[in-house]
């Protein structure tokens, strides 16, 4: 029982054995029906409680969520105000430097074009950050208007788009990103965040469309339905706010691998090109001149791993918050 | 006495508080004795029984206080190899949910089986015997064929006796079976029941039966032990029970069944809502609800009474409510 | 008896089996409700009994217009509901409502006991101006027995029982005429039992409610109802006012049925006849010939297999207008009484 009361499962303290929510209560009504004290559950100071609040209370208090957030924010930060920390321009560079290790307002050195690293490093960050959020949205929006409407209309239409999902499954993403992006000249974030889009929709579209299931098949689907709720109503007000956490979890955790593909299709030389900015683009400059500079290639590989790291175990906190069986 | 559980103290630690699950609660049950544990949900009925069994989820669970004397041996002094053997040879329990209790990945005859394997060293060969066997004494149409039968190819009821058979398996002194009918339909219910009695008789098994359901209770039970908000408020043989029950919330609970063989006007019903285990009223918990309460009930916690040599009731006024 | 207010004729609805994803072929087909006829009188009360599976809740929710029925009609005050659909629909809902089992899967967690309640003006604004709904969520609430303070707060707050009355609460909203209750009170505690099925109770005479109460329990049953209907396998067994059906039962199955209850009383342990029924019910994807309690039955005889047995009056009983005169579909119908009758008990009076 505690399975199917997911909401309750945060009182059920003895699981199967004390069947189920232990009806915990201060006192109801009686033969004269009236109910004279407070309902259950309000905890001494009466607050009313909901899923997103309790999971927020988790949060606050979870060392994970803490660190990740903040470095989340501090990357939102640099991301949009990157002359804030970095004075310099990413794009002037002095070949006479090139490779030098750090030095006075160049604490991270210079890398095979004599282009200052930390500048580099902090400009990079709004690549970044602005392709893993908008391919997230993208990916998010698309994925669960066509995973949910599949999961609660069913039928034929549920029938095709599995299948076509599955097709977009067995799509190798950086075989696939090789292929289509490296006919593409624009050299802006677009196409990079269109491709991600397009191969990143089918997982939030299974996951939507399952978590939609789910609540379609509870009784205030039902009761909806009898009261003569018409679809967009039940859609909107009924299931989509009970279904939408597994879509919020998997798509932050998303945005972390969004953050790396994009370094990796840079890398790759069919993502970014210079001169845009992107820790990608840098690494792969790097690389071949590991032995004689490795710091051109830690820096932007490690701003690269912390980001990536901050976002899923952002995911991993809000997860385990909304997660009631967890409790 | 084969199992003689004393002043058990059991709580849970939640977001809102400790949760005071168990509060001081002794039963007792002798070979071929059926003791009947009713209460509502968050009465402790089922986590008393956990801890006898010894399957109570620690944490979020801890027993704080108490002895369970299993054949005279505190169970609750052993080690965890100990115990772990004494559960499924000497005690063994009944669960409410059948399908989640079985593995739904083995076929019944190996789960079945397996016990003989693991406990009594046979042979795989002997032991799919020995489970045919055993599905036939739960009465189990064409037992040798369904053997090979996965859990979810059974029907609720037939999936109930299996784990009357798994329990029965290793002839067990003591049987504990929590709701074991309440998820089956009366016809079914009714097969269950008496298939339980008839084998309790005949291998002479104490049995604990955990139940909400005035009605079981006394079709089967010897004694019974009405719990409420983790203790027990009424003990006594369950014909004297009936008859006139001692403590004001087992009458109350008499008085608000509806009845087969007539049709009442209005059901009398308990007013309020069993305690916030987190927050158990002072004196007797049950006196927001009473129709009986008196000053010393807000203040004094009452003890379990004796009414009778056979009979307690944990109500400072149980004389009155025996006089009806 | 008063005018019926609403009538079900030969009402059907079979799930079909389906193998294969896009081109589906038909391999068979659940009959959940195979052709099943009741009328219901305004401020009755018409309670169905039967086991799992018998098709009790798929005939609630074909009455709520939840699913189409395969065939047959459902006339509410002289009108087939059956074959409307969008606005005239709509129209004939607010007059049927429903009453749920599970009251913690009948309440949308993230919305406000207020929300809840006021959804159904929400969908029939013609029901209630916008500026009064508030005000008639709160009387709502007081109705159903709860503090109208409650209006801002979320079901997880309350119990089992209080939740139930939240959604008698919304069940009332646009004043119906038919409540239709699936097993109301089966997820609750025997304490709050009662008090729900007194609400429910008083609610009815004080809104001239007619119910269709679907329950597994017997008991319960019999307390509210003032007809009974005993289903098995999609079809309805036995009918008649409650003392027909419970002392004076002609359907081996309703006796057996009966006789199975675990009566709150040990003394009956001893004389008490029990029909203990041996095996499960069929699938109703496979529906015995003839008879569709044979297979179960003590008495199944040749004429049970090929003969489907009418539920009418049996022959026995038709001359004689006694109570075990109301229609039962059996071709063996016999009385045989398995309720022992009403002792006197010591405990048969409450408390104070």
């Amino acid at each position: 029982m505690p399975e199917q009361q997911p909401y309750e499962a945060g009182r059920a303290i003895a699981g199967t054995g004390m069947g189920g929510a232990m009806d915990l209560a201060a006192s109801e009504a009686t033969t004269l029906e009236r109910t004279p004290g407070g309902p259950e559950g309000t905890g001494p100071a009466g607050k009313p409680r909901s899923l997103w609040s309790d999971a927020w209370r988790d949060l606050r208090r979870d060392p994970v969520f803490l660190v990740s957030a903040l470095v989340i924010l501090f990357l939102v930060f640099i991301s949009v105000r990157p002359s804030a920390i970095a004075s310099g321009n990413p794009l002037t560079c002095d070949l006479a430097r090139a490779q030098d290790g750090s030095a006075p307002g160049h604490p991270f050195g210079y890398d095979g074009q004599g282009c200052d690293v930390y500048t580099r490093t902090v400009y990079g960050a709004r690549t970044s950050v602005t392709v893993g959020v908008l391919a997230t949205l993208g990916v998010s929006v698309f994925g669960s208007v066509l995973g949910g409407l599949a999961g609660y209309f069913g039928g034929l239409w549920d029938a095709v788009l599995s299948r076509i999902t599955d097709i977009f499954f067995a799509i190798p993403v950086v075989l696939g990103g090789l292929v289509l992006l490296s006919v593409v000249t624009s050299n802006t974030v677009w196409p990079v965040i269109g491709f991600m889009v397009l191969l990143g929709w089918p997982q939030i579209s299974r996951i939507a469309r399952g978590s939609v299931i789910t609540a379609k098949q509870n009784d205030y689907v039902q009761a909806a339905r009898a009261l003569g709720a018409s679809d967009p109503r039940i859609l909107l007000r009924h299931i989509a706010p009970n279904a939408v956490a597994p879509v919020i979890v998997v798509a932050t955790i998303a945005l972390g691998t969004y953050i790396a593909l994009e370094a990796t299709l840079s890398y790759l030389g069919v993502g970014l090109k210079p001169p845009s900015v992107s820790w990608g683009i840098d690494i792969s400059a790097a690389s071949p001149y590991i032995r004689n500079a490795p710091h051109a290639l830690l820096w932007p590989s490690g701003a690269l791993a912390v980001t990536v790291l901050a976002f899923i175990m952002l995911g991993d906190a809000v997860r385990d918050a909304l997660d009631p069986k967890l409790r | 006495m084969l199992l003689d559980a004393r002043d058990l103290h059991v709580e849970f630690h939640t977001r809102d508080g400790i949760a005071h699950a168990v509060n001081g609660v002794g039963y007792a049950v002798d070979a071929g004795q059926t003791l009947a544990v009713l209460g509502e949900s968050g009465s402790g009925k089922s986590v008393t029984a956990q801890a006898v069994m010894g399957i109570l989820d620690t944490p979020p669970g801890r027993i704080t206080q108490g002895r369970i004397l299993f054949r005279g041996r505190d169970l609750l002094t052993l080690k965890g190899e100990e115990r772990r053997r004494i559960r499924g040879t000497e005690m063994a329990m009944i669960f409410q949910d059948a399908l989640s209790a079985l593995n739904p990945v083995m076929t019944v005859g190996d789960q079945l089986g397996e016990m003989f394997v693991v406990h009594r060293g046979m042979s795989r060969k002997d032991a799919r015997a020995r489970a045919v066997e055993l599905m036939e004494r739960v009465r189990i149409p064409a037992a040798a064929q369904r053997v090979r039968d996965y859990p979810h190819q059974f029907s609720g009821g037939m999936r109930q006796r299996i784990m009357i058979a798994m329990a029965l398996a290793l002839e067990p002194a003591l049987i504990i079976a929590d709701e074991p009918t309440t998820a089956l339909d009366v016809t079914v219910q009714a097969q269950v029941m008496d298939l339980l009695a008839d084998l309790q008789r005949e291998y002479r098994m104490g049995l604990i039966l955990i139940t909400h359901d005035l009605g079981v209770v006394a079709d089967v039970a010897d004694r019974i032990a009405v719990m409420y908000a983790g203790r027990i408020v009424e003990t006594a043989p369950v014909h004297d029970l009936y008859k006139a029950p001692a403590h004001p919330y087992t009458r109350g609970l008499l008085d608000s069944i509806p009845r087969l063989d007539h049709k009442g006007r209005q059901l009398y019903a308990i007013k309020g809502l069993p305690p916030n285990l987190t927050h158990i009223p002072p004196g007797c918990s049950f006196h927001p609800r009473c129709p009986m309460a008196r000053d010393v009930c807000r203040t004094d916690e009452p003890p379990l009474y004796e009414v009778s040599e056979t009979r307690g009731s944990a109500c400072h006024f149980w004389r009155e409510c025996l006089d009806g | 008896m008063a005018e019926p207010i609403l009538e079900v004729s030969g009402l059907v609805k079979h799930y079909p089996l389906t193998r294969g994803v896009l081109f589906k072929k038909q391999i068979g087909a659940v009959k959940a409700v195979d052709g099943v006829d009741f009328t219901l009188a305004q401020g009755e009360t018409l309670g169905i009994v039967g086991e799992s599976g018998c098709g009790k809740s798929t005939v609630a929710r074909l009455l709520c217009g939840l699913e189409r029925p395969t065939a047959g009609t459902i006339t509410f005050k002289g009108e087939d509901i059956t074959r409307l659909s969008g606005k005239a629909l709509k129209a004939v809902r607010r007059n049927i409502q429903m009453v749920f089992q599970d009251p913690y899967t009948s309440l949308n967690p993230r919305m406000t006991v207020g929300d809840i309640i006021g959804e159904p003006y929400d969908i029939h604004p013609e029901a209630a101006p916008k500026g009064d709904r508030r005000r008639r969520v709160q009387e709502l609430l007081d109705v159903v027995g709860l503090d109208p303070e409650y209006i801002n707060r979320y079901p997880h707050q309350f119990s089992g029982g209080q939740r139930q009355r939240i959604g008698i609460a919304r069940g009332l909203a646009l004043r119906p005429e038919i409540i239709v209750a699936d097993e109301p009170v089966s997820a609750l505690d025997v304490s709050i039992q009662a008090q729900v099925v007194n609400l429910l109770a008083r609610l009815q005479t004080e809104f001239d409610l007619s119910y269709l109460f679907i329950a597994h329990d017997l008991s319960i049953v019999r307390h509210i109802s003032d007809r009974v209907a005993v289903m098995y396998l999609g079809r309805i067994v036995e009918t008649g006012r409650d003392s027909e059906i419970y002392d004076h039962p002609t359907h081996p199955y309703t006796q057996a049925l009966l006789s199975a209850v675990p009566v709150p009383d040990p003394d009956a342990r001893e004389h008490r006849e029990r029909i203990i029924l041996t095996g499960d019910v069929p699938s109703p994807a496979d529906i015995p010939s003839g008879c569709r309690f044979r297979t179960r039955c003590w008495k199944a005889q040749e004429r049970c297999v090929v003969e489907v047995p009418a539920l009418a009056v049996p022959a026995a009983f038709r001359d004689a207008a006694g109570p075990a005169a109301h229609p039962s579909a059996c071709h063996f119908a016999e009385e045989k009484q398995v309720v022992p009758p009403e002792e006197s008990r010591l405990n048969g009076n409450g408390p104070g």
